[in-house]
């Protein structure tokens, strides 16, 4: 009905954008501006208006960089190089060095990159390349969830209806048996100051873990930048057709950067997959990429006979091939209509 | 913009006339409609109030809603920004001193009287027409603002909640469906936080919904809650009850919703949505909960899924959490020939369940064979899948198998099937581990170690099963440096609380070099360990408990250790710490047995083994100690030590101890011949034997 794209512009009370962006400190100001130095001096043509813009009037220049289509693809392109991933690797360091200087919003700018970061290094762990640089930017970001979870483990308690809840009434238990099941969604941190082989997933998945934590704030690029990777990781070519591959992995091979996919990290892929596919089905690249991914990763998942993955990824297509029917449901919303008008 | 596409074909009708009705007088529109086209709304809101004896408020709600239903939303507005609402609706508020005194009391039916309910529904439908207008023509944060005051207004009036008996039909659904708009409009415009708390003021105010609005509504805030991105944080303080539950984070609101529309469906009072089934798949898939999933599959009345399909999903429920035994039972149901015994992944499940015991691993062969005759058409990529589980199942089976000669017939045919998948399968890491000790338990260690390099290669030496599998391949070779040099870069890649298996290996890899004080420095390191990871993590642990080292094996170890320097002392102290944690124990009495023998306690040692065997029937380590004690008995025994040690090649032929004592038994019984050829096959196995077995880390 609506013409409606995906929130390049992520509005919410919580978020300062760039129309109403409450004030934002000096302090982070500056240090927006030295971020966007030095990457002007990394970046071989640096959009004007970017530098300009810090200058001049505009109120939240770590937002026009996150959402800059210039810098994310010269970023981009400059990440995919073969020695990309070096610890001496300039880029590297500008996008540790700005995770690092603890600005919400410039930390934003550098997730909006670990798509392509956490994509090239799984891909590149066998090729026994100088990987560094990521493993910098990755270990960054893993001691940044350690602190702010002071290392304690995510769990849910499982619902249970037969005790009543907010939602729905029950008659209360006669004796407390009903206890809740208590599930652990990701266990809990250890510190690591380097990255061991034998815990690389786990740490991959925690920074997987932030991203989906603020997947909302991130450019759609950005989301279908992951999205292409999970079908290189899956590895599968799968039933559909009319899908294309992508490029990088057709041109070196067809099932190259295909990696083991334990749960510790395929479970932060499926629910930022869950997101891309299922948060906004009215983008319809972002769908379509997201679609490839299920399907590849539900190839993957019989492949493995891995039964949870294969309800998760078989659920998700499930319901986006209902998103992609057209939907015949009347709008409850809609007055009805009548040849006579009442008062 | 076609939103009366339903309507076009009647419209063209020209019996089609619009009328509008009002204090008992109706009149046809197309006067009005007329003076509307040509731009004049004062004229078209006269002619209604001189045909109709209406205000101009009523007026100017009358035409809003002509020209929405017209389909000129752009007209609409502009009538409806003629009307100061606002004002409208603070003449509709009760004043304070109408509001009864007591918080509980009957509803003022009286106080807010028929008339003022025909005002206020004037009223609100005038601000919702608004809002969808503004909907329509993709003003969405304006709409929601619209929408949002209609609710605000209706709180006003009705500061009690709506009860049934209240309102009059037409209030009754302008009410439900700015509710139900609400957040949906705010979801469209991008204010996420703002459509979660729309939401919840939807669910949790009072507003009189019928059972399908606030099912369609607890779905739309459920997706909203698992896929938006946005985290809701518990709802506030002010609507928990003692006593219930009150979900905390995302997901546990997802899945409460959807568990909720569950129980409707089940009990009737909403239509059913497989949807939502869908969703709360992926939900509880993905933190793991696949049996409370099942549970809720099994809730479901029959008839809503076809039963094969059931039993398939509840057949990945099950084994999901490791239950595989009852995934199984469930997946014999779905492949009998009367189902649907063509169904390959349910084929494929079944033989991967299987091949993990030994006992079914000859049922697996044939789910897996069925499986690759059907890898046809769309399903070919699955043949090597096939292959890989046909390999592992005939694998598993050698371990069962009666006769050598099956024995290895069923090895070689194992590692052709694996083989045949590797092409099949590029690239699956997996399986090339599965190929490697494949190939060592076949003692062909050359293969096995190429494999076994590869796997770390390719999985850049990221499981640890990979490193402590090379390690055993090199120490079967009997390099045992050089897998201590592995194991020591393997604790490198590995953070303290795994370490626990590859110290037990370096421990006896020490052991085997004859450094015993190292491998009691290393087998005391890894005491600590353990028990500091005990102390850390508490009882009952929420870590996963697979692949730990338990406090039990390393004071046996050490009771090994000392034992194997008569240190009989110390064996004995640490074989009582050992079976402090574990009473029975097959390993314990072995080893007690051990230490009996060696202080020259023959009855006692032969006691032990035998206590042993009562245990475990098929230990052979037990059977070859049991003959050699029975052999140095005199000729007398010596049939009895003979099948003791027969038996333990049936169970372990590469067993090179029993062997080694076959080859005495037939010496002394003076079949030299006989003795020679064992001997021969002890020496040989000598060269091969790993430190732990292979099939320990499969």
């Amino acid at each position: 009905m609506f013409d409606h794209s995906e929130p390049t512009t992520p509005s919410s009370t919580s978020t300062p954008t760039s129309e109403h962006a409450p004030s934002i400190s000096l302090d982070s100001l500056s240090k927006t501006k030295s971020a966007v130095e030095s990457l002007s001096s990394i970046l071989s043509s640096f959009p004007s208006n970017l530098s300009f813009s810090i200058s001049s009037s505009n109120l939240n220049p770590a937002f026009s960089l996150l959402h800059d289509p210039q810098v994310a693809s010269q970023v981009s392109s400059l990440l995919r190089e073969p020695n990309s991933g070096a610890g001496d690797n300039n880029l590297c360091r500008w996008l540790y060095d700005t995770f690092q200087s603890g600005d919400p919003n410039l930390q934003l700018v550098v997730l909006r990159f670990l798509p392509i970061i956490v994509g090239i290094y799984l891909s590149r762990v066998a090729l026994r390349k100088p990987l560094a640089g990521f493993e910098a930017i990755l270990l960054a970001l893993y001691a940044h969830e350690t602190t702010s979870r002071a290392g304690q483990p995510i769990t849910m308690n499982v619902p249970n209806l037969s005790l009543p809840s907010v939602y729905h009434e029950a008659k209360a238990p006669i004796n407390n048996s009903t206890e809740l099941n208590l599930a652990v969604i990701s266990p809990s941190l250890e510190p690591h100051g380097t990255v061991r082989s034998t815990r690389r997933a786990r740490i991959v998945g925690v920074a997987l873990e932030l991203y989906h934590s603020k997947i909302y704030h991130m450019p759609v690029g950005s989301k279908i930048d992951f999205c292409d990777f999970c079908v290189v990781w899956a590895g599968q070519d799968n039933n559909d057709d009319d899908r294309d591959l992508n490029k990088e992995s057709e041109s070196n091979g067809r099932k190259e950067g295909r990696i083991q996919l334990p749960w510790e990290l395929l479970q932060p892929v499926l629910r930022i997959l869950g997101h891309c596919l299922m948060g906004n089905t009215k983008n319809k690249e972002l769908f379509d990429a997201a679609w490839a991914a299920c399907n590849s990763l539900y190839a993957r998942s019989m492949h493995d006979i891995n039964p949870k993955a294969l309800l998760a990824t078989g659920s998700l297509l499930k319901l986006g091939k209902k998103a992609m029917e057209p939907s015949e449901d009347l709008d409850p919303t809609e007055i009805r209509k009548s040849n006579v008008l009442v008062i | 913009m076609e939103l009366w596409g339903d309507h076009s074909d009647v419209e063209s009708d020209s019996e089609w006339v619009r009328k509008v009705s009002a204090n008992g007088v109706s009149m046809k529109t197309t006067e009005v409609e007329a003076k509307l086209d040509q731009g004049n709304i004062q004229e078209a809101e006269a002619s209604l109030r001189e045909g109709l004896s209406l205000n101009f408020e009523e007026a100017r709600s009358l035409l809003g809603k002509l020209e929405y239903q017209r389909g000129n939303v752009e007209g609409a507005l502009r009538v409806f920004e003629g009307i100061d609402l606002q004002a409208a609706i603070q003449r509709l508020q009760p004043s304070l001193a109408e509001k009864p005194s007591s918080r509980r009391g009957r509803f003022r039916t009286e106080s807010v009287h028929a008339v003022s309910q025909h005002a206020a529904s004037l009223v609100l439908e005038a601000i919702y027409l608004k809002a969808k207008s503004l909907q329509k023509l993709g003003r969405v944060s304006e709409a929601a603002h619209e929408c949002k005051s209609v609710l605000d207004a209706v709180e006003k009036i009705f500061y009690q909640g709506i009860l049934d008996v209240q309102v009059d039909n037409k209030l009754q659904e302008i009410v439900t469906q700015a509710v139900e708009l609400l957040p949906d409009l705010w979801k469209q415009a991008g204010f996420y936080h703002e459509a979660i708390a729309a939401y919840r003021r939807a669910l949790l105010s009072q507003w009189n919904l019928d059972n399908d609005c606030c099912a369609r509504i607890q779905k739309g805030y459920a997706v909203l809650l698992l896929y938006g991105g946005v985290e809701a944080g518990p709802p506030s303080l002010a609507v928990q009850i003692d006593g219930s539950y009150v979900p905390k984070n995302n997901l546990e609101e997802a899945i409460l919703l959807l568990m909720i529309l569950m129980r409707k469906f089940i009990l009737g009072k909403t239509q059913w949505d497989p949807s939502v089934m869908d969703h709360l798949t992926f939900a509880l898939s993905v933190c793991s909960q696949t049996p409370v999933l099942a549970k809720q599959l099994e809730e479901i009345m029959p008839g809503v899924y076809h039963r094969v399909d059931r039993w398939n999903s509840l057949a990945l429920c099950y084994s999901g959490a490791g239950q595989n035994k009852a995934a199984l039972n469930l997946l014999r149901k779905s492949l009998h020939k009367h189902e649907r015994p063509d169904d390959i992944i349910a084929l494929l499940l079944a033989a991967k369940i299987c091949s993990e015991d030994s006992h079914l691993a000859a049922e697996g062969v044939g789910y897996a064979r069925r499986a690759i005759n059907l890898a046809q058409g769309i399903d070919e990529h699955l043949k090597g899948v096939g292959l890989r589980t046909l390999g592992l199942c005939l694998g598993k089976q050698t371990k069962v198998s009666s006769s050598d000669f099956e024995r290895s017939h069923l090895q070689s045919e194992a590692l052709t099937s694996l083989e045949g998948a590797i092409p099949l399968e590029p690239n699956n890491t997996d399986l090339i581990f599965e190929l490697g000790v494949q190939y060592a338990e076949h003692r062909n260690l050359t293969a096995a170690l190429r494999c076994a390099k590869q796997f770390i290669d390719e999985t850049g030496g990221s499981i640890l099963k990979g490193w402590r599998f090379l390690a055993l391949v090199l120490s079967a070779q009997q390099r045992f440096s050089e897998a201590e040099v592995v194991t020591d870069a393997a604790l490198d890649e590995t953070a303290k609380w795994d370490q626990g298996p590859l110290l037990r290996l370096k421990a006896k890899l020490k052991f085997s070099q004859s450094l015993h004080m190292d491998a009691i420095e290393t087998y005391r390191y890894l005491l600590a360990l353990v028990q500091a990871q005990r102390k850390s993590f508490g009882p009952p642990r929420i870590q996963a408990v697979d692949d730990k080292v338990n406090e039990f094996e390393i004071w046996h170890g050490l009771a090994k250790l000392y034992s194997s320097l008569s240190h009989w002392k110390d064996a004995e102290i640490c074989l009582g710490k050992a079976r402090e944690l574990k009473q029975y124990s097959v390993e314990a009495l072995h080893t007690e047995g051990v230490i009996f023998e060696g202080r020259g306690q023959f009855q006692e040692a032969f006691a032990a083994y035998n206590n042993a065997l009562l245990l475990e029937p098929c230990h052979v380590p037990c059977k070859i100690l049991i003959s050699a004690l029975l052999s140095k008995r005199g000729l007398k025994a010596l049939p009895v030590a003979r099948s003791l040690l027969s038996d333990a090649l049936r169970i372990d032929p590469t067993n090179r101890m029993a062997w080694y004592y076959l080859g005495m038994v037939h010496k002394d019984d003076g079949r030299k011949a006989d003795a020679a050829d064992c001997f021969q096959a002890a020496s040989m196995l000598e060269e091969s034997d790993p430190i732990e077995s292979f099939d320990s880390i499969l």
